[in-house]
């Protein structure tokens, strides 16, 4: 069933990975009511690269981030590699910047308290982690929020201090799950190009899911696409597009282009997802 | 899954206390001051079984009543408080307030003004019931959320429609939590009520077995408090069960 | 409730209700020449707590002072329950049947077990009152603590934080706003245990004061301690709406 699959074309770089999937599985359940969420993945990610992960919806994305983060111990059959080193189950906990879908702010806690929870986790103390917290709110466009709750802050907002907290958990690998996926286009388009100047100063490797292609594109130095459940890696395509990028890039031919290939691969995959939904 | 169930389900939990009780008492050496052995407290409720069974019955009935008519006159005053804001502003919080008062000394009052009679018990039982049942409907008659609200009525529906409709089943998860609140509340109510004054009941057989520190008799009784109470709330899951099964928001 | 602040209109909504209480019951008692051990007028039972201050503030007292430490054993054992049930789940089928047990009796029930272990004295009135708030405070805690999702709990984890951490800086804030209404609930059952205990056998307090002056069928006695134990609790009551206030400043 898997004959017509494209091989993953990512072997060209011969540059150490910083993160390195080897035919990692995601089996759940009893063997004679197994459901394969994630099959047979095999993805490298170059220090200091984006690469942007996109399939259809319950495709085991999310599955594969938690495996990244650590969160969920991934089947024997493979193994996950951080800077060359084979990680035990559970190993990258605390190894990895990880944002999931939601913001998930304390609600008890200010803008400033939520966004240095990870460095009081760690043990800095709090006079230090708030200093360095203080130095990234102009950068994250909090200035004068620090003393806010959650709830009287904007869904974009929110969102930055999300965004803050992963990046003051000072890991190169950064994960990020549809983290603008609840954000309205306007908000999410302004958001994008944001993080992508936050990114070209700090330079973090970024794993990011998500389900907009335009998005994908946009941000990504790769876009990694998965199939249908049991997600595995379909195809990856470069994204040459030149950096910085401004939100006219989007309506270059060159854009258009790859939209297109990219557009018929998720489609594809998209279809057999609502077809095994309806016509089943 | 299994282990839930079989948490949930009283049975091997009292097998196992009695199973307890019956080994370490002994084992132990525990004065029976303390803790009678459950052979001594099986022997004592033998004894009395007459008088335990009469006490039963009588304090049920007192509870089951003041229960009853003080559930009736709750939901009444909540939706009334529901009805009229400005009874809710002037009234309400003195009603929350009172939840956390010990009302119960106002039993002594009450016998005075009813006498040693069973309706003496149901009225201090009613008294108590009364306050959280009416708390919980009004703050259950206030939950349904403004967009169903203006989805009835964009419906046409009557106010009369609007209650029965929505704000009632929306109110009766959270007036069950009073119900069943005022249901222990009644019990308690029912139990003390004795004390001011009676010759049958659990609570009186209490008093007594404290005047005559008789402790294995204080144990049958606590038991069988225990028993009763436990059916009460039985009853009232199951109706819940049976009746509500959509849960408060 | 207790979310929102309270307006000038909400207040003078209740002093209004007060007031028409307070004249009803005294215009209705002097209308009908109510006897005194029917229902005494509201302005002589004032008086009477003024004229017996010294013995009721000395009852009250008493009594609070027994409720407050029930109430701060009863809370600690509750939170403390729940935190080791939380950090190690299988405890959970050790004690909560044995909690739920205890609970299924009417704590009042066990008030005559209790003069007889802690003797007449102060210590029988704090057993009921651990007794009355420590199995609520446990459940509030419990269901507080598991409250958090999993999907903070794993972005606790993926920080690298361990069971402790998770405890401290997501379970026990998430839970406080539960903890505290179990309080709230608590507070009111342990009067109530106490002043119900003390009814039934105490050197001193107001149950003590209830049950004497029924006895010497002084029954403007009676009111006048029932009153100034209800003003006594609310001003308890009142203590810890503040305190929530305090502790749950988001939402």
């Amino acid at each position: 069933m898997d004959s017509s699959m494209a091989t993953p074309s990512i072997a060209a770089d011969h540059r150490p990975a910083h993160l390195q999937l080897i035919n990692v599985w995601k089996r759940f359940g009893p063997p004679e009511r197994q459901t394969v969420a994630v099959r047979n993945v095999d993805l490298a990610i170059q220090p200091g690269e984006f690469v942007t992960l996109i399939g259809p919806s319950g495709c085991g994305k999310s599955t594969l981030f938690n495996m990244i983060a650590g969160l969920i111990a991934p089947d024997d059959d493979g193994s996950i590699l951080l800077s060359n080193k084979v990680q035990q189950d559970y190993g990258l906990l605390g190894k990895v910047a990880f944002m999931p879908q939601r913001d998930l702010l304390f609600p008890w806690r200010t803008v400033i308290d939520n966004a240095t929870l990870p460095l009081e986790i760690e043990g800095v103390s709090r006079k230090a982690a708030r200093a360095r917290a203080e130095a990234l709110f102009p950068e994250f466009g909090l200035e004068g929020f620090e003393t806010h709750y959650p709830h009287q802050l904007s869904g974009g907002m929110r969102q930055r201090v999300a965004l803050m907290r992963t990046f003051l958990f000072e890991r190169d690998l950064v994960l990020l799950d549809e983290p603008f996926g609840a954000l309205d286009a306007l908000t999410r388009s302004m958001m994008q190009r944001w993080l992508l100047d936050v990114w070209a100063k700090h330079r973090r490797t970024v794993l990011f899911i998500t389900h907009d292609i335009d998005e994908a594109i946009f941000l990504g130095d790769k876009v990694v696409v998965m199939t249908a459940r049991p997600g595995t890696i379909k195809c990856a395509e470069r994204i040459n597009l030149p950096r910085p990028r401004a939100a006219s890039v989007t309506t270059t031919g060159e854009f258009i282009d790859i939209k297109r290939r990219l557009l018929a691969v998720v489609e594809e995959e998209s279809l057999k997802t609502f077809g095994g939904a309806t016509l089943a | 899954m299994k282990r839930d169930a079989l948490l949930r389900s009283p049975l091997p939990m009292l097998v196992v206390l009695a199973l307890a009780w019956w080994l370490v008492v002994p084992a132990l050496k525990i004065e029976a001051r303390y803790l009678p052995p459950l052979g001594a407290v099986i022997a004592d409720a033998r004894s009395v079984w007459p008088d335990l069974l009469a006490g039963f019955w009588r304090t049920l009935l007192e509870t089951v009543i003041g229960f009853f008519i003080g559930a009736a006159l709750g939901i009444a005053a909540g939706i009334g408080f529901a009805q009229w804001r400005w009874l809710e502003r002037g009234v309400f919080p003195i009603f929350v307030a009172l939840q956390s008062v010990p009302v119960i000394a106002f039993g002594a009052i009450v016998v005075i003004w009813f006498g040693n009679t069973l309706a003496s018990k149901v009225v201090i039982a009613l008294y108590l019931a009364f306050f959280p049942i009416a708390v919980n409907t009004l703050r259950g008659l206030q939950e349904a959320d403004p967009q169903r609200m203006a989805l009835m009525r964009s419906f046409g529906a009557s106010s009369r429609q609007m209650f029965l409709k929505l704000s009632l089943p929306t109110a009766l998860p959270t007036i069950m939590i009073g119900l069943k609140i005022g249901l222990s509340l009644a019990l308690a109510g029912a139990i003390v009520g004795e004390w001011f004054g009676d010759t049958v009941g659990l609570g009186v057989m209490l008093l007594q077995a404290l005047y005559f520190e008789q402790v294995p008799r204080l144990w049958v009784l606590i038991l069988t408090c225990g028993g009763l109470g436990t059916l009460l709330y039985g009853g009232a899951g199951l109706i819940e069960r049976r009746f509500i099964w959509w849960r408060a928001e | 409730m207790v979310a929102g602040g309270v307006t000038w209109r909400d207040r003078l909504a209740v002093v209004i209700g007060l007031a028409t209480l307070f004249i009803v019951w005294q215009a209705a008692t002097m209308l009908f020449a109510v006897p005194d051990y029917i229902l005494p007028r509201p302005l002589d039972i004032a008086w009477a707590i003024v004229e017996r201050r010294e013995q009721i503030w000395r009852a009250l007292l008493f009594t609070l002072a027994e409720t407050g430490a029930g109430f701060a054993i009863g809370a600690l054992i509750g939170i403390g329950l729940a935190v080791c049930l939380v950090l190690i789940p299988p405890c959970e089928a050790v004690v909560m049947p044995l909690a739920v047990a205890i609970n299924a009796v009417p704590s009042v029930a066990f008030v005559p077990l209790a003069l007889i272990w802690f003797g007449l004295g102060m210590g029988s009135k704090i057993a009921m009152a651990v007794l009355a708030i420590a199995f609520i405070v446990l459940l509030n805690a419990l269901s507080g603590l598991k409250k958090p999702e999993q999907g903070h709990i794993d972005l606790m984890r993926s920080f690298g934080a361990g069971r402790f951490g998770i405890l401290w800086r997501l379970r026990l804030p998430a839970a406080m706003p539960s903890i505290v209404t179990g309080l709230r609930v608590g507070l009111g059952r342990s009067t109530i245990a106490v002043i119900v205990a003390e009814m039934l056998g105490a050197y001193d307090g107001i149950g003590q004061i209830v049950y004497q002056s029924t006895a010497q069928v002084d029954y403007l006695s009676v009111w006048a301690a029932v009153l100034t134990a209800m003003l006594g609790s609310l001003a308890l009551y009142g203590c810890l709406v503040a305190i929530d206030r305090k502790l749950i400043w988001w939402r």
